[in-house]
């Protein structure tokens, strides 16, 4: 068992609204959440729009207080000393903002400042960030002519400067074209690969099942699922899978006969022209039975189609999200 | 009871202070006790206890006046108040011609030639000496005074009249400045807050490490202030004004006494100078704390900057200290070229009142963007931080004056001609001054033109004044960090 770096024990947060200095209203976007993060994870962080993944993020950067609950780094409560906390955080925020008038250099040297590192250490491991990111060639350029990957990738050199302990990304692929996304991708595990432990929140299921070694999912501000990425492909194989045929000659005695077998369920039925597509539901051991005994029932199989279960079935299940 | 332990077990850190400013009160209570128990702080009602009685007995036909007292002769008492008039202007001099006047109680004599008339407080006391240039007016003094008898003939209308009468007088040497002993009580007073403050901020966690980040932040946000092209336009434009404004004023001292545009002093153009500065300095600290907050939120640069090892009350402190230094820098400058051109041109004010002028200006922009930035916190669009910068811009630098129009008015105080110099209006006018950043700074000023912080300034003290000026800006950051410390609660 890996040693637990972050943990939330019953987080509680709301958000209010205020007249005259007179809190009137309080809306509930963490709801008692609690999961952990074991050092050297990438923790992926899943909900649907609203769940509570921006605002549990803000909890753990300082941005936000918590109502109640406990935050707590290598088992320190960061309620303690929010500041020392911070010094172990590195944060990436879904909007990046970043002064247009700066240059790289400038940027990383004003929020280096922050950190109380001296000029040098500043543009050591600036320079050092940026070849890596892919900015050195640009690093005397004003920011306001970047496009947004480099201006992701400038914030992710900001959030590295200090070397953070855990570095948080709040949808880090938004925005990204499908190289900015690939090259973060790798980034990402490289860096985690030298230690680094990264929680990500993204809604992007992909991205989540291809980078994280650690997955939490939550809803309406609750952990409804947390389980490393293994043991959610073995479930992901253990589960039924949806299998599309088109045929022709289906008939309903087939219909009936399939079903009737144990672990065959037939979804759906369709004409289209000449064919019919039939949609079953099974598990994947069970493929060679139904096309064997289709064709020994005198069923022309034209095409066969699997649809293998994925990280996003997962999440619609558990987050009840799931209309088809 | 529970309330306040709980209170003060919430503010750990701010204990000493809280104890400090308990102790302050204490003193300052005993300072006035002081003041009530060795000093009659109230001569007026001295004065008004005399009584003036005429008789006809004398056979000749000629009149007898009585002037007396509630005390008896020879009792001595020491009087506290205000000198409402100059004292260059109640020395006897040898041209005084003769007569009885009622206002003073006394005739004009050559005797009294040479001597002075105090008015302390509405109570007329003859110091024995030429008081002129030794006090002013507006200075609080003590007077220790003597209640004497004496007895004057003179012709009143062809008949001769003998006034017997008794009166309060004094030796110069036993009229002083009430600040001789303030001084000891504002020095007590200032040491305990010292400490306390010592000790409170001694409590703050990593308080040296929060500095160092406020000062990192109010360098930077000068540095991208002033290379604002915003701040450039802004920064040349009132400076152009201050400049104008301060040789106006200079050549203003030159113009006839009766003209509607004539400067009587250069103290008195100092007060003007810093109205004018007011005006459209507080303009610029509003423009430039416009974007202090908005902008940052909608171009998500305050994200990155909460989740630095930074507080929230060390980004609002670094910000307003930055933010001043961008209008406060060109308006000092600005400032100095204005006030060498209208001393060129006119008489050179107090020593005192130029180095408030320049010192307590920074303190006002400071006042001024603290209070932006209650706005700034809250407001939902920038939109609404402009709206709200002007309409306090508007109201400090432009109605203001018509809103105690319009209280005087509504309590009862005669709006006629002169009414700006009845003693009710200014007491008014002084006291609803101190809620006005703009006339705070121009008390300010004009206390320390004196030479003594023991002054009158038309119903208030000048400590007061003082008070209302560390006040204001220590309250706007302590509201505006509290706006901004709630966002962290959702």
């Amino acid at each position: 068992m890996t040693e637990s770096l972050l943990e939330l024990k019953e987080v509680q947060k709301g958000y209010r609204t205020y007249r005259f200095g007179k809190e009137i209203e309080c809306l509930d976007a963490l709801n008692k959440l609690s999961f952990n993060v074991g050092k050297g994870q990438i923790f992926g962080f899943l909900g649907p729009n609203g769940a509570g993944k921006t605002t549990t993020i803000k909890c753990i950067v300082g941005i936000l207080d918590c109502d109640s609950g406990s935050i707590l780094i290598n088992g320190e409560n960061i309620e303690d000393n929010r500041l020392e906390s911070k010094n172990k955080i590195g944060f990436l925020p879904e909007q990046v903002g970043l002064y247009g008038g700066l240059t790289p250099s400038e940027t990383l040297r004003h929020y280096g400042g922050f950190y109380g590192l001296d000029e040098e250490e500043i543009k050591e491991r600036g320079r050092e960030l940026l070849q890596k990111l892919g900015l050195s060639k640009d690093s005397e350029r004003k920011i306001r002519g970047f496009s947004l990957g480099m201006r992701k990738r400038l914030a992710l050199a900001v959030a590295l400067l200090h070397k953070p302990e855990i570095l948080v990304l709040d949808e880090p692929t938004s925005g990204l074209d499908p190289r900015g996304v690939k090259s973060l991708r790798l980034l990402l595990k490289e860096l985690n690969d030298d230690g680094l432990t990264i929680i990500l929140s993204s809604h992007v299921l992909s991205e989540i099942q291809e980078i994280c070694t650690h997955v939490g999912i939550i809803d309406k501000g609750k952990l409804v699922r947390q389980d490393d990425i293994s043991g959610i492909r073995e479930e992901i194989k253990k589960t039924e899978i949806k299998l599309s045929l088109r045929v022709k000659d289906f008939k309903d005695k087939n219909a009936k006969k399939l079903n009737k077998k144990k672990g065959i369920t037939v979804v759906s039925q369709k004409d289209i022209g000449k064919h019919t597509q039939v949609t079953l539901k099974l598990k994947e051991e069970m493929i060679p039975w139904v096309t064997d005994n289709l064709v020994s029932d005198g069923v022309k199989i034209f095409s066969i189609e699997p649809h293998k279960n994925s990280l996003e079935d997962v999440f619609l299940e558990e987050t009840g999200s799931d209309n088809s | 009871m529970n309330k306040l332990y709980d209170f003060l077990n919430k503010n750990e850190s701010w204990k000493p202070l809280i104890v400090s400013l308990t102790v302050i009160l204490l003193v300052a209570i005993t300072h006035k006790a002081y003041w009530e128990t060795t000093t009659e702080t109230n001569p007026e009602k001295i004065w008004d206890g005399q009584t003036f009685t005429v008789e006809n007995a004398e056979e000749d036909g000629n009149q007898v006046w009585n002037i007396d007292f509630e005390q008896n002769v020879g009792d001595v008492i020491v009087f506290k108040g205000v000198l409402e008039t100059s004292p260059k202007n109640e020395v006897y001099q040898n041209f005084t011609t003769g007569g009885f006047i009622d206002a003073e109680g006394l005739v004009y004599t050559e005797d009294l030639y040479g001597k002075t008339m105090l008015n302390v407080g509405g109570m007329r006391i003859l110091v024995n000496g030429n008081l002129s240039g030794e006090f002013f007016e507006s200075e609080i003094v003590t007077v220790r005074a003597q209640l004497v008898k004496n007895v004057t003939t003179f012709k009143n209308g062809g008949q001769d009249t003998t006034l017997f009468r008794e009166g309060w007088e004094a030796e110069p040497e036993d009229v002083e400045l009430a600040s001789e002993v303030d001084y000891y009580f504002f020095g007590i007073e200032s040491l305990i807050f010292i400490i306390g403050s010592y000790l409170s901020l001694k409590r703050i966690d990593n308080l040296n490490n929060q500095m160092s980040l406020m000062w990192h932040l109010a360098k930077f946000e000068f540095q991208n202030g002033v290379k604002s092209s915003r701040m450039i336009v802004l920064g040349l434009f009132f400076s152009l004004f201050i400049i104008g404004i301060g040789w106006v004023l200079g050549d203003m001292q030159d113009t006839e006494v009766d003209s509607s545009f004539y400067v009587e002093s250069g103290n008195h153009a100092l007060l003007q100078f810093c109205f004018f500065t007011f005006f459209v300095v507080s303009l610029a600290a509003i423009a430039v704390s416009v974007d202090s907050f908005h902008k940052e939120r909608q171009t998500n640069t305050m994200s990155m900057l909460l989740a630095r090892p930074i507080t929230r009350e060390a980004i609002v402190v670094g910000k307003a200290l930055g933010l001043t230094m961008v209008i406060g820098l060109p308006a000092f400058v600005a400032q100095v070229v204005g006030l060498y051109l209208m001393v060129s041109e006119g008489d050179i004010p107090s020593l005192g009142g130029i180095i408030a002028f320049l010192l307590f200006g920074q303190i006002m922009i400071f006042t001024m963007i603290s209070f932006q930035f209650c706005f700034a916190v809250i407001a939902r669009s920038g939109t609404d931080v402009v709206i709200y910068g002007l309409g306090a811009w508007l109201l400090f630098a432009i109605v203001w004056n018509l809103i105690v129009y319009a209280i005087s008015f509504a309590i009862g105080i005669e709006l006629t001609e002169g009414f700006e110099t009845n003693p009710e209006y200014q007491a008014l006018a002084s006291h609803l001054g101190l809620f006005n950043p703009g006339y705070v700074y121009q008390f300010a000023v004009g206390l320390l033109t004196h030479r003594t912080l023991a002054i009158d300034m038309g119903g208030i003290p000048g400590w007061l004044v003082l008070l209302a000026l560390v006040l204001w800006p220590l309250t706007c950051l302590r509201v505006s960090t509290w706006l901004f410390k709630r966002e962290m609660k959702g």
